[in-house]
C-alpha cells in the first residue's frame, strides 16, 4: 500500500448527510440527543474509556498512568483528587533577564517596581506566559487549571499591558477555581485588571462609562433573555445597566506600570468620585433601591443579582458548555442544567458540590457525550505533549524560553492565553450554531497539522531548544510495546476518545510496519532492548514509531475529547 | 442524525410584519427561493467589518449640526476647521483624505443612520443581527449571504467543491469565518491568511462514522480538512496566478488583507465575497487623544481605513478589475451622541456606512442626523435607514437576486436604495423619486399630542415612533395616501417625558424626526 492510499484509508472523507435542505430559520429550536440521562450519580462500569473520559475533560491530556491510576482508585477518589486543595503554584520569576534592576535572575517580578531606566514589560509578559504554559503542562490530577481557563474564558480580560496585572487577575482566577461564583464575581468586579479592561477605572459620577455594568450582566452573571419590550431583555433592562453603572463608580486601579516602589498593584474607592444618589433598579430586579453604602454599594449588588436564580441557570450552562457539550437540549436543560443551578442556589453558590455532581453524573458518562468535543489548541497543544511525555529542559533560562515557544506555537491556531478575542471570551464556548467547530478552519487547520508534524518530527521550538516526542521514551509507557497490534491499541487508547475502526489500525499498521508479518516488530523491538545503546536497533524502532504518531496526531480523533 | 439548530427562537414583542403593499403576512415563506438570476456574474462583493461599534459622527460629520454637536461632546469633538467637507451638510474626519479623493472622482458614497428597530446595545447580540440580517427580536443561525449562497446551492458542503464550482463561494481573510456566510449546514466562506502558504494537510478517504455526536463531530473534522485542500489548491494557484500593481500602506492590517483580495481577484479566483475586518472601534475610552481630539485610537482606525481602501481601489483600477468589485462597511452599531469623561463614546444605535468602488452611486444617501442641544445621555443616532435595505438592493443590483427572493432572504418590508448606479447593466430598478421628503412635528416639544406633518405622491407610507435608545414603540400608520399633504395626529399619552423619533418611509425613501415629550 502506497503512503497515499495508506493514508486514504485513515482519514474518512465522504459521509452521507439525510438532511440537506435548506431548514426554516425563525422557527423555535430544541434538537434533540436523544439522551435521558441525567444530574443523577453515575452507577456504570468503570473502566479505562470512563476514567479517560474523566481526566481529559478535567485536565489537559492525562497520561497513561494517571488513567489507570484512576481506573483502579475508582470515580469517586478520583473526583476527590481533582478537587484537592493544593498550595498556589509559585510565582513566575525572571528567568535571564539582566536589565532588571529590581529583580535578580530567579526571583519573581510580580511586586517589583517598573524601571525608568529600560522597559521591563516584554520579559515580564513572556515570563508569566511561560509560566502558565509551564503550569499547565506540569499540573497533576486537579481541575484548578481547567477551571482557571474557565474563568479567563468567562471574564475574556485582554489587552491589559502589564503582566503584573495579569498575574494577579490570574492568581484570583485560580483560587476561586471551584469555589465560591458570587464572592468571585465580587473580587473580580474590583480586581485591577477588571477595572482598567472594562473601563471601570473611569467610572465617575459626572459621567458613567457602563462598559462594565452591562456585560457584569450580558456575560458575567445573568446572561440576556428574549427581548420583553422597550430594552427589556427580560432578565434585566436598560435601565438597570445604567444604574448600575452608578453604583460601581468610583473605583480605580493603582500601580499599572508603575516604577514606584511603594506602590502596590490594588484597587482604591474614591469616594469623591462615586455618585451618591439613589440608584433604583428595576422590577427585574424587584425595583431595589441602592444608596448610601460608599464602597459596599458594589458588593450588595451583587448579592441583588444573585438573588435571582437565573445566575445559577446561567453558569450551569456554560460549564455543561466546558465540561459536556456544547447542545443543550430539552433533556439536558431539564435533568441536567435545572438540577445543577438547583445545587448552586442550595449550597450558596459554591462551584465545587455543582461540579462534582456533574462530573460524577450518568449524563457525563453517556456514551454520546464521549468524545464530541473538539480540544481547544491550549487543551490540544498541552495534551499532545503530556500524553506522550514530551521531555523539556531543566535549567531555568531554557524551561521558560521552551514554554513561551510553545505559548507561541498555539496562537495562530486562534488561541491565545491572556488574550481572549473579546470580553465574551473564545466563540467556541457562545456563537450558534458552530460552537466548537469555530476552531476549525482552513487557517487553523494548517496550524494545528503544523504543530504536530513538527512535534512529531523536528520539534517545536527554534535552534537546539524544542520539544520534540521520543518515540523510544512514548512507547516505553505502554503495556506491551513488542506487539504492534497493541501499540497501535496503546496509542489509540490514549489519544482518542473512542476506538478507530479496524479498517483504520490496519493502516496504521501499514505505516508501523510496511508490508511486514507482525513478528517483525517484536523482533525488531527485542532487538533494540537488548541494545539499547546501538543506534543502528534505536533508530530503525525510532523512525517507526515517529510515522506512527505523526500520522495519528494529524487524525481527526486527536482533535476530539 | 438530523442536523441541529440550537436556540430558541427569542422574542415576546416580536411585532407581525407588514408588506408595504398592504398584503398581511403572519410569516415568511420557507420554501426554495424560486430563481435567482445570473449566478455566474463575476462581480465580488467585499465586506468591511468594523469590529466594536464605529462611532459615527467622528467619521461622517454632520456638519450643519456641529454646533449642537459641540455642545454635547466637547471633549472630543473634530475642530470645525480640520473637518474634510464633503457636501455642505456633510465631512469627513481629517484623517480620511483618501476616501475624500474616492467620493471626489465619484467612487465613495455614503448611506446615512443605518440600524434597525428595536436597537440591541451588545456587541454579541447586535454583530449577530447584522451578521445573520434578523430582525432584532428574532434569532437566525444563518448568515444574510449563506441563505443567498444556500439558494443558489442548497446541498453544499456535500460534494463541493467541484468540477462547476472548483473555487470558494466566499473569503474571510483571517483565522474566523464569517457570520455572514454562515448556511444551514455549513459556513460558506473558507479562512484564509496567506495565500502563499497553504500546506496540503493529510487527509484520506470514506470510512464508517457511528450516528452520534462524536460521529457527526468526526464527519465535520474530515470534511472539513478535505475541502481546505482541494480549496487551497485552487488558492496557491490564483495567488501565484495574480498580481498587485499598486502599492499598498505596510503596517496596516486591513491593506494587507485588502491586499490579498485583489491579488486573488486578479489571479481569477471566482470568489464571490470576501470578508475583511478591522478591530478596536469600542472606543469606551481614549477615542480621541487628550490635547489633540484629530488624533486617538479612532483616528488610527479611520485612517487605516481610508489609506487601505485607497490602495485596494487604486489597484484594481490600474489591473481593470475595478468594475468588477464593490466594497461595503458595517459596524455593529453607531456610539452615542454624548461623549463620555473618559474621551470616548458608549454604544449607541445607527450609523452612516461606507460604500466603495467605480460602480457605487457617488452619493450620500439621507439627512444628517439631526442633534439636539439637549440631547439626553443615553440618546444615539436614530435610524434612518434599515440595514437590510442596504443588504437587499446591493443582491438585486449587484448579484442580480430578484425583488420577490430579497424579500423571502431578508425581510418582508424591504425597501430598494439605489447604492449602485455607474456601471451599466447593474441597475435592475427604475430611478427612485428624487423629490425630498419635508416632515414636520408640531407642536414639538409637545406633551399628549404631536401632529406630524408631510407630503406623499400617490404611494404606500409607513410613519413609525421611536424612542430614544432605538426602540421602534408602535407603527403609526401603515397604508396608501393620495398624492397631497398629510397630517397625522399622534397620541402621546402614556408615554414618559423624554426624546422620541418619528420614522417615514416612503416608496423608496425615509425619513426621522426628533420629538421631544416635556
Amino acid at each position: 500500500m502506497d503512503r497515499r492510499a495508506t493514508l486514504a484509508a485513515l482519514f474518512g472523507a465522504k459521509r452521507s448527510r439525510a438532511n440537506t435542505t435548506v431548514q426554516p430559520r425563525t422557527t423555535a429550536l430544541t434538537p434533540s440527543l436523544g439522551l435521558t440521562s441525567g444530574l443523577e450519580p453515575y452507577a456504570g462500569p468503570w473502566g479505562y474509556e470512563e476514567a479517560a473520559h474523566l481526566l481529559r475533560r478535567s485536565m489537559f491530556g492525562p497520561s497513561r498512568s494517571q488513567i489507570e491510576q484512576a481506573v483502579s482508585q475508582g470515580l469517586y477518589p478520583t473526583l476527590a483528587l481533582l478537587f484537592t486543595d493544593t498550595p498556589p503554584p509559585a510565582p513566575p520569576v525572571n528567568p535571564s533577564n539582566t536589565t532588571d534592576p529590581n529583580v535578580p535572575i530567579g526571583e519573581t517580578w510580580i511586586d517589583a517596581p517598573y524601571s525608568t531606566e529600560v522597559n521591563l514589560t516584554p520579559y515580564r509578559a513572556q515570563s508569566l506566559r511561560a509560566w502558565t504554559m509551564e503550569l499547565l503542562r506540569t499540573e497533576g490530577v486537579s481541575l484548578r487549571e481547567k477551571l482557571t481557563l474557565f474563568w479567563h474564558n468567562h471574564f475574556g480580560v485582554n489587552t491589559i499591558q502589564d503582566p503584573k496585572f495579569l498575574y494577579r487577575h490570574s492568581i484570583l482566577m485560580r483560587s476561586f477555581a471551584w469555589g465560591n461564583f458570587r464572592e468571585l464575581i465580587k473580587q473580580v468586579t474590583i480586581d485591577p485588571a477588571m477595572l482598567r479592561f472594562l473601563n471601570g477605572n473611569q467610572n465617575t459620577a459626572t459621567a458613567p462609562n457602563e462598559n462594565y455594568a452591562r456585560e457584569l450582566l450580558e456575560l458575567f452573571t445573568i446572561g440576556k433573555g428574549p427581548l420583553a419590550g422597550p430594552g427589556d431583555y427580560t432578565n434585566y433592562t436598560e435601565q438597570d445597566v445604567v444604574q448600575m453603572a452608578r453604583v460601581l463608580t468610583g473605583w480605580r486601579d493603582r500601580g499599572f506600570n508603575t516604577t514606584n516602589p511603594d506602590q502596590d498593584v490594588t484597587s482604591v474607592f474614591l469616594a469623591g468620585q462615586h455618585d451618591n444618589g439613589v440608584k433604583q433598579l428595576s422590577a427585574r430586579f424587584n425595583n431595589v433601591q441602592i444608596s448610601n453604602l460608599g464602597n459596599q454599594e458594589y458588593a450588595q449588588l451583587i448579592d441583588i443579582i444573585f438573588q435571582q436564580d437565573e445566575v445559577a441557570r446561567f453558569i450551569s450552562r456554560k460549564l455543561y458548555r466546558w465540561f459536556v457539550y456544547y447542545i443543550i437540549d430539552d433533556n439536558a436543560e431539564a435533568n441536567v442544567i435545572q438540577p445543577m443551578a438547583q445545587l448552586l442556589i442550595e449550597n450558596d453558590y459554591e462551584i465545587k458540590p455543582v461540579l462534582e455532581a456533574l462530573l460524577g453524573s450518568a449524563h457525563f458518562y453517556d456514551i454520546l457525550n464521549v468524545g464530541p468535543m473538539i480540544k481547544n489548541p491550549i487543551d490540544f497543544s498541552i495534551s499532545a505533549l503530556k500524553q506522550l511525555a514530551v521531555a523539556f529542559p531543566t535549567t531555568l533560562a531554557q524551561r521558560y524560553t521552551l514554554h513561551f515557544r510553545i505559548f507561541q506555537a498555539i496562537i495562530p491556531m486562534e488561541m491565545e492565553y491572556y488574550n481572549p478575542p473579546s470580553v465574551a471570551g473564545w466563540k467556541a464556548y457562545y456563537q450558534e450554531p458552530q460552537y466548537y467547530r469555530t476552531w476549525i478552519n482552513a487557517t487553523t487547520l494548517q496550524a494545528r497539522m503544523g504543530y504536530t508534524n513538527l512535534l512529531s518530527g523536528d520539534g517545536v521550538g527554534q535552534g537546539q531548544l524544542r520539544a520534540k516526542v521520543d518515540p523510544l521514551t512514548a512507547i516505553s509507557l505502554l503495556p506491551d510495546p513488542y506487539e504492534p497490534n497493541a501499540v497501535i491499541e496503546g496509542f489509540a487508547q490514549l489519544l482518542f476518545p473512542q476506538p478507530i475502526t479496524d479498517s483504520q489500525k490496519t493502516a496504521l499498521k501499514e505505516v508501523l510496519l510496511p508490508g511486514l508479518p507482525d513478528y517483525v516488530w517484536t523482533a525488531e523491538y527485542a532487538a533494540y532492548e537488548a541494545n539499547p545503546d546501538d543506534p543502528t536497533y534505536a533508530d530503525a524502532v525510532e523512525v517507526k514509531i515517529r510515522s506512527l504518531l505523526q500520522v495519528m496526531l494529524s487524525m481527526p480523533e486527536f482533535y476530539l475529547s | 442524525m438530523k442536523r441541529r439548530q440550537f436556540i430558541k427562537a427569542a422574542g415576546t414583542a416580536v411585532s407581525v410584519p407588514l408588506l408595504l403593499n398592504g398584503m398581511r403576512v403572519s410569516a415568511m415563506p420557507r420554501s426554495f427561493l424560486s430563481r435567482i438570476v445570473n449566478p455566474e456574474s463575476d462581480r465580488v462583493l467585499v465586506l468591511i467589518q468594523l469590529n466594536g461599534g464605529n462611532d459615527g459622527l467622528n467619521m461622517v460629520v454632520p456638519l450643519d449640526q456641529y454646533d449642537n454637536l459641540a455642545n454635547v461632546r466637547g471633549n472630543i469633538i473634530l475642530p470645525q476647521n480640520s473637518i474634510l467637507s464633503v457636501e455642505d451638510t456633510v465631512g469627513l474626519h481629517p484623517v480620511m483624505t483618501g476616501v475624500r479623493a474616492l467620493y471626489d472622482e465619484g467612487k465613495m458614497g455614503i448611506v446615512q443612520s443605518v440600524g434597525y428597530p428595536n436597537q440591541n446595545r451588545s456587541h454579541f447580540r447586535s454583530t449577530d443581527i447584522w451578521t445573520s440580517g434578523s430582525p432584532a427580536e428574532e434569532v437566525w443561525t444563518t448568515g444574510w449571504l449563506g441563505r443567498y449562497f444556500e439558494t443558489l446551492h442548497p446541498s453544499y458542503p456535500d460534494n463541493y467543491p467541484n468540477g462547476d464550482y472548483p473555487d470558494p463561494f466566499a473569503i474571510t481573510m483571517g483565522s474566523i469565518v464569517s457570520e455572514t456566510c454562515q448556511g444551514t449546514a455549513s459556513n460558506f466562506s473558507l479562512t484564509l491568511n496567506d495565500p502563499f502558504s497553504l500546506a496540503p494537510l493529510t487527509e484520506g478517504s470514506p470510512s464508517d462514522l457511528p450516528d452520534t455526536p462524536y460521529g457527526e463531530e468526526l464527519a465535520f473534522l474530515r470534511l472539513s480538512i478535505s475541502q481546505a485542500n482541494q480549496y487551497g489548491d485552487v488558492i496557491t494557484d490564483a495567488a501565484q496566478n495574480g498580481s498587485n500593481l499598486a502599492a499598498y500602506p505596510a503596517d496596516n492590517r486591513l491593506a494587507q488583507q485588502l491586499k490579498n483580495v485583489a491579488l486573488l481577484i486578479s489571479g481569477g479566483l471566482q470568489t464571490k465575497v470576501y470578508v475583511v475586518s478591522l478591530g478596536g472601534f469600542d472606543t469606551h475610552a481614549n477615542q480621541v487623544q487628550q490635547g489633540d481630539v484629530t488624533l486617538g485610537d479612532h483616528a488610527e482606525l479611520l485612517q487605516q481605513l481610508s489609506n487601505a481602501v485607497a490602495a485596494f481601489q487604486s489597484d484594481l483600477q490600474m489591473l481593470g478589475l475595478d468594475q468588477r468589485v464593490v466594497c461595503m462597511t458595517f459596524s455593529e452599531f453607531g456610539r452615542r451622541i454624548r461623549s463620555n469623561d473618559s474621551f470616548g463614546t458608549d454604544h449607541g444605535t445607527a450609523a452612516p456606512l461606507l460604500l466603495f468602488g467605480s460602480c457605487v452611486n457617488p452619493s450620500i444617501l439621507g439627512d444628517t442626523p439631526e442633534i439636539s442641544a439637549d440631547v439626553s445621555i443615553d440618546e444615539g443616532v436614530p435610524m434612518q435607514h434599515d440595514f437590510r435595505d442596504v443588504y437587499g438592493s446591493l443582491l438585486m443590483d449587484w448579484f442580480e437576486v430578484g425583488e420577490d427572493d430579497v424579500r423571502s432572504l431578508l425581510y418582508n418590508d424591504f425597501q430598494y436604495l439605489p447604492l449602485l448606479l455607474n456601471c451599466t447593466a447593474t441597475s435592475t430598478r427604475p430611478e427612485p423619486k428624487e423629490e425630498a421628503v419635508v416632515m414636520n412635528a408640531y407642536p414639538n416639544p409637545c406633551s399628549n399630542w404631536t401632529t406630524i406633518s408631510f407630503t406623499a405622491a400617490d404611494e404606500w407610507a409607513k410613519l413609525s415612533l421611536f424612542d430614544s435608545i432605538g426602540n421602534e414603540l408602535r407603527v403609526v400608520t401603515n397604508q396608501r395616501l393620495s398624492a397631497g399633504e398629510h397630517k397625522i395626529q399622534v397620541d402621546m399619552h402614556g408615554l414618559p417625558p423624554g426624546t422620541y423619533f418619528f420614522r417615514l418611509q416612503l416608496q423608496g425613501r425615509q425619513k426621522t424626526k426628533r420629538v421631544v415629550k416635556n
